[in-house]
Parts: C-alpha cells; sequence; structure tokens
C-alpha cells in the first residue's frame, strides 16, 4: 500500500494540505464560529422529549418568560424533541414554573440543565489543565520509552489533531461543551497510539551505526509502509463505531462522536503525515547544528 | 507460545469467568437491575453545590463533611430512593437522587441554610391578592414603602417578605417586614428534634409546634415581654416573625409573654400549613441548620422518557457499530477473523460482567466510553495479526508467524495502551459526574482488551494450530500475490 509515497521527504505537500484546513479552521474561530455550550459559560438548557403537539419556535418562544425569550436559542431534536437555551434562570421557583409552561405548551416531557456561570469558568479551566496535564505527561511517557526528538515530534502531531478537532467545531458551529473536551482528550490518546506504533517500528528498524539523513528517511518510509495497513484498518475499526454513535446516538453521543470522528481521521493523518517528517526535519536539524558546532569553536 | 494443554487451561478459564459474568447479570438480579444506570439515562436530578462562608472566609473541609451528612439526613427523611451524597472537592458537594417527581422542591430542601430566626417585627406593610407574575414588581414596591419607615435603618435592619396564598384563593398575599439585621434569637434554642407537624386543637388546622430547650424559653420569654412593652407604647400589634434563612414563613401576633411552646401557622388557609411546606419545615428544623451557605451551582434533570430514549439510542448505536467491527474482522482476516470476533464477544460479555460487579454507573458517556475500547479490542487484533501475515509473507510456518506476531506485537500494544489509560486516568483525576463513568469504563476497557486480545486469541489461535487444521495463507487474508511481492529483495521505490 501507498509504495511510492515518500512519507519522509515529501513534508511540503502533507504541510501544506494540513495548514489550509488549520487556517481555514482559525478563521472560522476567529470570525466567532465557536458556539460555546452552558457548561462552559453558564445558563440554562431545557430540553424536551416526546412533545405531543409539533410547536413552532414562535409558539415556544411565547412560553418563556419575556425577560428571556429575547436571548433564547431554540433547536428541533428530532421528530418530538426541541432544546431551549437561555441565559441563567432566577431560581428554583422560576425554573419549575417554565417548565410547567414548555411542558403545556408542547405536552412533552421536560428535562433541565443550569450551570452558574461562576461554575461554567471553573469547568473552562478544568479542562484547560486536563489538556495540558495530558499533553505534558504524554510527552514525558514518550521521551523516557523513546528519545526526546520522537516526543517533540509527537506534540507537533497533537497539536495538529486538537486544532484540528477545534477548527472543524467552529466551522460546523456544533455545540462546545464538557463532553467535546473529553472527547479531544480521547482523541490525543488514540493519536498518540497511533504515532507510537510508527515510531516503535522506526525504532526496531534503525540500524544502531550513526545518524544518516538519507538512510534515517529511508527507516522512516519503510516503517510506516509496514504499518500503514494496521494505521488505516485501525482507523477503520475505531471510525465505525464513532459513525454508529453519530447517525444513531442522541445529542450528546453526536456531539461527542463528531469530536472524535474529526479528531481520530486527524490523528491518522497526523501520526504518518506529520509526526515522522517532523522527526525527520528535527533530526536532520539536530544533525547539521551538532556538525556546525565544532567549526564555530 | 504455552502447549496445547496450558492452552485449554485458558480457555477452561476463561469459560469459568464468562459463567461468573452470566451469574452477576442475569441470575443474581432480574438483568434490567443488575446494571447501575446513570441518572442522565433513568431520570432524576442531579446538582452541585458549592459553599461559602457567609463572611466571605474559607470552608472548611469538616465543615463541608458536615453540611454532606446533614444533607443526606434531610433526603432520607423526604424518603427519596437511594440518594447519593459526595463531597467533591473542598468546598463542593454534589447530590444525586434517581427518578423524584418534584425536583424543585428537593433541590430547596438541600441547599437551604436553615438557620432559624426568630425577629422582633419593627414594621411592616402588605399587599393582598397579587396574581403570579407580579409578585416581583409588589415585592420592590412594597420595600420602597418600608424603607421610608422610620423603623427603617440601613446597615442595622432588613426586610424580609413572606407571601401566603391569599385566603378568598386568589393569588399571593405578599407581606414585607422591617428587622433587626441579625436575628433576636436563632435556632440554637430550638430543642433536639423540637419541630413537629400538629394539628390546632381548637383550629384543627396543620401547624408546626416548636420546643424550645430551657435556656430559649427564658430568652423568648424576655423577647416577648419587651416586644408586648413597645407594642403597648405605640399601640401597634407585637409581631413576632419566625424565618428560615431569608425567608419569612410566619409572622403571628403575640398576645402574652411566650415559654418554651411555640407554633409555625397559617391561619389564612382553611387546612393552615400546607402538609409539603409543613413537612419541610419540620425536616430542615430538625436536621439543623448547614455549617455553611451552600448555592447550587450546576444542576440537571432528566425526565425518565428523555433518559429512556437515550438508552435506546445508545445502546441501538453500540449494538450496530459492534456488528459492524464484527464483520469487518471476519471480512479481512478470514479464519484469524472468526477468532478475533469470538475473542471480541468474550470481550463484550466480561466487560458487562465487570460494569455489573464492581458496579460501574453506566453514563451517556459512559456508553461512549464502551464504543470505544470495543474499537481499542478490534485493533489489538488487528496489530497482531497484521504482524502474523508480515511473518507468513515472509514465509513463516502458521505456527511460529503467530509465536513472532505475539511477541513483536505486543510491545506495540502495551505503548499505545499505556498512553489511552494515561489520559483516562487525567480524566477521572481532574473531571467529575458522568465523565468520570467514561474515565472509568474506557481503562477497564483497555486493560480488559489487553487480556483479551494477548491471552484469549491467543489460547484459541494455538489451539487452532494444534488441532491440525491447515491455516493456509490464503485462510488468514494473505493474498498468493503479496507474498511473492515482498519475498523478493526489499527495494525501496524513491519518488523525487
Amino acid at each position: 500500500m501507498f509504495e511510492n509515497v515518500d512519507f519522509a521527504r515529501g513534508w511540503k505537500l502533507y504541510f501544506s494540505i494540513s495548514g489550509v484546513l488549520l487556517f481555514a479552521g482559525l478563521v472560522a474561530i476567529a470570525l466567532g464560529g465557536l458556539n460555546l455550550g452552558i457548561d462552559f459559560q453558564g445558563g440554562s438548557q431545557f430540553t424536551v422529549a416526546n412533545a405531543d403537539r409539533q410547536v413552532n419556535e414562535e409558539q415556544i418562544r411565547d412560553a418563556l418568560p419575556p425577560e428571556l425569550a429575547g436571548d433564547a436559542v431554540i433547536t428541533t431534536l428530532g421528530q418530538n424533541g426541541y432544546e431551549i437555551r437561555t441565559p441563567v434562570v432566577g431560581g428554583q421557583e422560576e425554573q419549575g414554573q417554565i417548565q410547567d409552561a414548555l411542558s403545556e405548551a408542547s405536552g412533552g416531557e421536560v428535562s433541565v440543565t443550569t450551570v452558574s456561570p461562576a461554575f461554567g469558568e471553573q469547568v473552562r479551566n478544568q479542562a484547560l489543565q486536563a489538556v495540558v496535564a495530558a499533553l505534558l505527561i504524554i510527552v514525558v511517557y514518550i521521551s523516557f520509552r523513546f528519545q526526546f526528538s520522537f516526543a517533540l515530534a509527537a506534540m507537533a502531531a497533537l497539536m495538529h489533531d486538537i486544532l484540528m478537532t477545534v477548527g472543524f467545531y467552529a466551522i460546523v458551529g456544533r455545540e462546545v461543551s464538557l463532553v467535546t473536551v473529553v472527547a479531544i482528550l480521547t482523541v490525543l490518546g488514540y493519536s498518540v497510539y497511533d504515532t507510537i506504533i510508527i515510531f516503535d517500528r522506526i525504532r526496531e528498524n534503525t540500524p544502531t551505526v550513526g545518524y544518516n539523513r538519507r538512510r534515517f528517511d529511508d527507516t522512516i518510509n519503510r516503517s510506516i509502509h509496514q504499518v500503514i495497513r494496521r494505521s488505516i484498518y485501525t482507523t477503520i475499526f475505531s471510525l465505525i463505531p464513532i459513525t454508529a454513535l453519530l447517525i444513531f446516538g442522541e445529542t450528546t453521543l453526536s456531539d461527542f462522536a463528531f469530536a472524535l470522528l474529526v479528531g481520530i481521521a486527524a490523528g491518522a493523518y497526523s501520526s504518518i503525515f506529520i509526526a515522522s517528517p517532523v522527526l525527520s526535519l528535527y533530526k536532520a536539524w539536530r544533525a547539521g547544528a551538532i556538525r556546525r558546532e565544532p567549526q564555530r569553536a | 507460545m504455552g502447549s496445547r494443554r496450558n492452552n485449554l487451561i485458558v480457555l477452561a478459564l476463561v469459560v469459568v469467568l464468562l459463567g461468573v459474568a452470566a451469574y452477576f447479570i442475569f441470575i443474581k438480579e432480574p438483568v434490567t437491575q443488575s446494571t447501575q444506570l446513570g441518572l442522565d439515562l433513568q431520570g432524576g436530578v442531579s446538582a452541585q453545590l458549592q459553599g461559602s462562608q457567609s463572611g466571605g472566609g474559607k470552608v472548611t473541609r469538616e465543615e463541608i463533611q458536615q453540611a454532606a451528612d446533614l444533607i443526606r439526613q434531610r433526603i432520607d427523611r423526604l424518603g427519596v430512593a437511594e440518594p447519593d451524597v459526595r463531597v467533591q472537592s473542598d468546598d463542593q458537594i454534589v447530590v444525586q437522587i434517581p427518578g423524584i417527581e418534584n425536583p424543585e422542591e428537593v433541590i430547596r430542601i438541600i441547599g437551604s441554610t436553615a438557620q432559624l430566626g426568630f425577629y422582633q417585627v419593627l414594621a411592616a406593610d402588605a399587599q393582598p391578592n397579587i396574581p403570579e407574575d407580579e409578585i416581583g414588581a409588589t415585592k420592590k414596591d412594597i420595600e420602597e414603602t418600608l424603607q421610608d419607615d422610620d423603623a427603617f435603618e440601613k446597615g442595622q435592619t432588613k426586610i424580609l417578605f413572606e407571601e401566603t396564598p391569599s385566603v378568598q384563593g386568589r393569588g399571593t398575599d405578599v407581606n414585607g417586614y422591617i428587622v433587626n439585621k441579625t436575628p433576636d434569637m436563632t435556632g440554637d434554642a430550638l430543642q433536639q428534634n423540637g419541630a413537629t407537624v400538629e394539628f390546632n386543637q381548637q383550629t384543627g388546622k396543620r401547624i408546626v409546634s416548636l420546643e424550645l430547650t430551657a435556656e430559649g424559653g427564658r430568652q423568648m420569654g424576655e423577647l416577648t415581654q419587651s416586644m408586648l412593652a413597645d407594642a403597648a407604647a405605640s399601640g401597634e400589634p407585637a409581631l413576632l416573625g419566625i424565618a428560615l434563612d431569608q425567608d419569612m414563613q410566619s409572622a403571628p401576633q403575640v398576645t402574652e409573654p411566650l415559654g418554651q411552646n411555640i407554633s409555625i401557622s397559617n391561619d389564612s388557609l382553611p387546612e393552615g400549613l400546607p402538609e409539603d411546606e409543613a413537612t419541610q419545615l419540620e425536616t430542615v428544623l430538625n436536621t439543623g441548620a448547614l455549617p455553611v451557605n451552600m448555592t447550587v451551582i450546576s444542576e440537571t434533570t432528566v425526565g425518565p422518557t428523555l433518559g429512556l430514549s437515550s438508552l435506546k439510542s445508545g445502546l441501538f448505536a453500540s449494538l450496530v457499530g459492534f456488528v459492524l467491527v464484527l464483520l469487518l474482522l471476519l471480512f479481512i482476516y478470514r479464519a484469524l477473523g472468526v477468532v478475533a470476533d469470538i475473542a471480541l464477544l468474550i470481550y463484550a460479555f466480561l466487560l458487562w460482567g465487570l460494569i455489573v460487579i464492581i458496579p460501574v454507573t453506566v453514563t451517556l458517556p459512559g456508553i461512549a466510553g464502551v464504543v470505544l475500547s470495543v474499537g481499542v479490542a478490534a485493533d489489538a487484533n488487528v496489530v497482531i495479526f497484521e504482524r502474523i501475515k508480515e511473518e507468513i509473507r515472509r514465509g513463516k510456518t502458521p505456527r511460529s508467524a503467530i509465536q513472532a506476531g505475539y511477541d513483536k506485537g505486543f510491545r506495540a500494544i502495551l505503548d499505545g495502551n499505556v498512553t489511552t489509560l494515561i489520559t483516562a486516568f487525567i480524566l477521572f483525576a481532574l473531571s467529575s459526574g458522568s465523565v468520570r463513568g467514561f474515565a472509568v469504563l474506557l481503562a477497564l476497557g483497555v486493560v480488559l482488551s489487553m487480556f483479551t486480545a494477548v491471552v484469549i486469541t491467543r489460547a484459541l489461535l494455538g489451539l487452532l494450530g494444534d488441532r491440525g487444521i491447515q491455516l493456509s495463507p490464503a485462510l488468514m487474508g494473505v493474498s498468493k500475490a503479496s507474498m511473492t511481492a515482498t519475498r523478493q529483495p526489499q527495494q525501496q521505490a524513491r519518488v523525487k
């Protein structure tokens, strides 16, 4: 498979493909495309299930108290479900009243989630901490099992995957919730796994004699050729159940599956087309730096 | 690789494990009860409360623990099934109650500090028969009137409100009272378990009677005495305000000095205090005040219908994904695929068994974790099988190819799974609630998948090889063409 592809030396093409996609994602983020859910900024979310009449957005808005109706975001879920997102609702009583009003208007069962803005901020900080902690620990682990250069290359691939996932979220405009962060962390685990399988081969195939750029690049190519079939199969095997979740799961599962779908696909790409070229380039740069050193001295 | 006997022992062990799992899933309890479902799947209320000191000081671990215990007592007194109250961090408590009908009320009970206060009412104002949506505006109105009253002194006094259903049954009567900023007497004066729901012997109306301690009774006597003296001087009736936190519960008129026994009543309604309100009062007063203020920072109420539909769609999606993975393994790896499929089925069943035995509460993200772990489990097989195929292409016999495939594939699987475990642990450490369910199930799935891929698949394959079943390369999904292709000396094609 891919017998004629030069993975180590074709980096200009691979980096540009990613670059274009990442740029599109960053533009979408800059234009405010990230749709942060109530988990991160606080607010209330009412979910109507099993409504026995069709109601339109106007009717739902009428059921809300006037001070909330203007800011409410209403989406339809399937045949007989609705989701209404509002700023934080005053108190228990008001929340109960809205629940009753919605249930009366639609004839369905109303579930509620409320997050205070202060807690939203806490969740946001925790999520960021978790991602940073994961990245650091993974780098330490790879440095320990392999070498620092491998860890650096894996890190580049991981940043690529995170940005790609967040970028796609901004482009599509799906709601970013706590579950999205969980998905991103999971993607990190997956992507590193993919990268490690390749690095493990490179380590196994690298001759013990000293570094030589051409030989090392050939080793990278040979290693990738040996495991690329596995990489593709693994990606397919992971993406099949995830696609099932995306299609058949309800909102939470579907959002989760979307993040995983983008992230795991990006991770499979990055472990082959980003991590390995970065490893090659870094090794070459290090070798160049070491060679130059004695001359300068 | 072990001998035939070893493989048989491993498989016998697996059968025993499957039996144990089946016992716990199906026989010990009906299958519908054996698996613990999270609130997002069965419906219920989950609330996260943050503790804070009124003065802004730091909340101690003991105080939050004490608050959690009190909250648990309060819920128990409500007779709600299986509440789960946990201290989450230094100042947070998570309360989870499955399937209840009136979540707002429950959350109000668990969250109220329930500091009982007795106040001398300094001045009062009331507006009767207010429709529900005008209560807020009316309170503002009353507040403005009272702030102009002579008795109001900024910083020294405060205004408390009482809402009661109107006697005529139309709307709500809103009362505002000026009282001293700090209660004249607090709940400390209450005898242990001193609050009881009772019926007034003369009127037959429902009241909550409060029995005070001896010291409390003495103080109450002094307080009411001085109130009566003030009333005699001003000509206004003497009102004793009884408030829970910042809500006035009732403000009865005092006509003679009171002693150890007083009561909270509502004379405007034919039945007296509404039943649920009386029970709430009794509950929070008897469990005592929380040592710190609790605010609800996040709350989720899931209806049973929504929970059930989430569960159904989640299970259906996982099932579809699982079956597709099984079929694809079969298609790619033929005979090896059959073995992998059997191993995956065993894996799924054992995972279910572990979920029931430990027990792990299955949440919506947890289902996602299980689905992902199916991918991980399938992948462990893929890594090893690809190695085996590679060795076969190099001309090894199936038996030695299987041996080599396991030896070389295991290292990669171990490294890869360790990273997944790392992420699972981070998720567990830095998150709460349903996300933890995901982390736990993912970690469990990863560890179990290594076990099935490395131990069970290997034993199955070993047995197949020993039975003299000829595993031709084609049976293992290796084509003739690819075999000859790789046997030739490898020449890397160089592009550029």
